[in-house]
């Protein structure tokens, strides 16, 4: 019994049971009665909290996150990729929404034409040059989570980013979004899991600014580039940039 | 602190309160403190939307037996009431 709310919750029920039975028939009382009772609904309530643990430890699956990430780097930095990756909604890609990496050193993704193939190398317009990296993230498998596509307001993409990061996944305590004409601001509380200086991260953008650029591509069905990165005293800042 | 032991925590605090406050009250009816206790769980449970779809399945079924609970404790209510 590693799981500490099963613990916690089994310990909760066999203790109300005990209580409540001696408070009544023992001692007399009515309330004492009922905080047992209401021990052994917590209790129950724990074990239900139980199944929300993966049956896979956290250990393991940031090893997977961090192999992936890895190998992804590794690829970024062979072909010596330095642009920002656009974020595209699954409407305008094979499969799961994707990211680009232009291919064109100090060139810009600014508009993307067509839908994008499942493939590596892709072309996202018509001119020579418009070649990029397609590139699957962890924003965009997280979108998978959710039940139906949010909508394009800022509370539709708060209440998505805030069910996947805070609730979905855990990884942040609360989330806020603001959006002007072609921004979307996502300030992000708690985050347990920063921003680096990495290559991957200068591409990709951390994975939960990964997450916000997805549901934002996703909810806007637009695709979007992550502008601006930062983090202090606990709060992840980050502006999305939002495409044709 | 996590959304989880949030939930818990928050849950824990108001049961503890009803029950406090029933018993300065000196409500002695049983029925009283578990109708309040299920109606704070489904409450609280309600407004903690964002947990992952595994949890709220399984709380959704917890809360459904404990409302199960709640209409026992209505219609043995009413039968007294029409009995007199």
């Amino acid at each position: 019994m590693d799981n500490p709310y099963r613990l916690l919750g089994v310990s909760l029920c066999a203790a109300g049971a005990i209580f409540a039975p001696v408070s009544y028939f023992v001692i007399g009382s009515v309330a004492m009665t009922a905080l047992g009772i209401s021990a052994v609904m917590l209790g129950f309530t724990c074990i239900a909290l139980a199944s929300a643990r993966a049956p896979v430890s956290s250990e393991a699956c940031e090893l997977m996150l961090q192999t992936g990430m890895q190998n992804t780097a590794a690829l970024l930095e062979e072909l010596e990729l330095t642009g920002k990756a656009v974020y595209l909604p699954s409407t305008m890609a094979d499969g799961p929404g994707r990211a680009l990496v232009p291919l064109s050193d100090g060139q810009a993704i600014l508009r993307v034409r067509g839908k994008v193939p499942a493939r590596l190398i892709v072309r996202y317009g018509l001119g020579p040059e418009e070649m990029a990296v397609s590139v699957t993230t962890p924003g965009a498998m997280t979108i998978q989570l959710l039940d139906t596509r949010p909508g394009p307001t800022p509370a539709d993409i708060e209440a998505a980013t805030g069910y996947i990061l805070t609730g979905a996944l855990d990884i942040a305590t609360s989330v806020g979004v603001r959006m002007t004409d072609s921004t979307v601001e996502v300030e992000v509380d708690g985050p347990r899991l920063g921003y680096e200086d990495a290559w991957y991260y200068r591409c990709l953008g951390s994975p939960i600014a990964s997450i916000a650029a997805a549901v934002s591509s996703e909810a806007l069905g637009h695709p979007v580039r992550i502008k601006e990165e930062s983090q202090d005293r606990g709060r992840s800042r980050i502006t999305l940039e939002v495409l044709e | 602190m996590r959304i989880y032991n949030r939930y818990i925590a928050s849950l824990a605090i108001t049961v503890c309160l009803i029950c406090i406050v029933l018993a300065a009250l000196d409500q002695d009816d049983l029925a009283v403190y578990f109708t309040l206790n299920v109606t704070a769980y489904l409450v609280i449970t309600l407004l903690y939307a964002y947990l992952n779809p595994r949890t709220r399945r399984s709380l959704k079924a917890l809360g459904m037996t404990f409302f199960a609970g709640f209409l026992v404790v209505v219609a043995l209510k009413v039968a007294d009431i029409l009995q007199g």
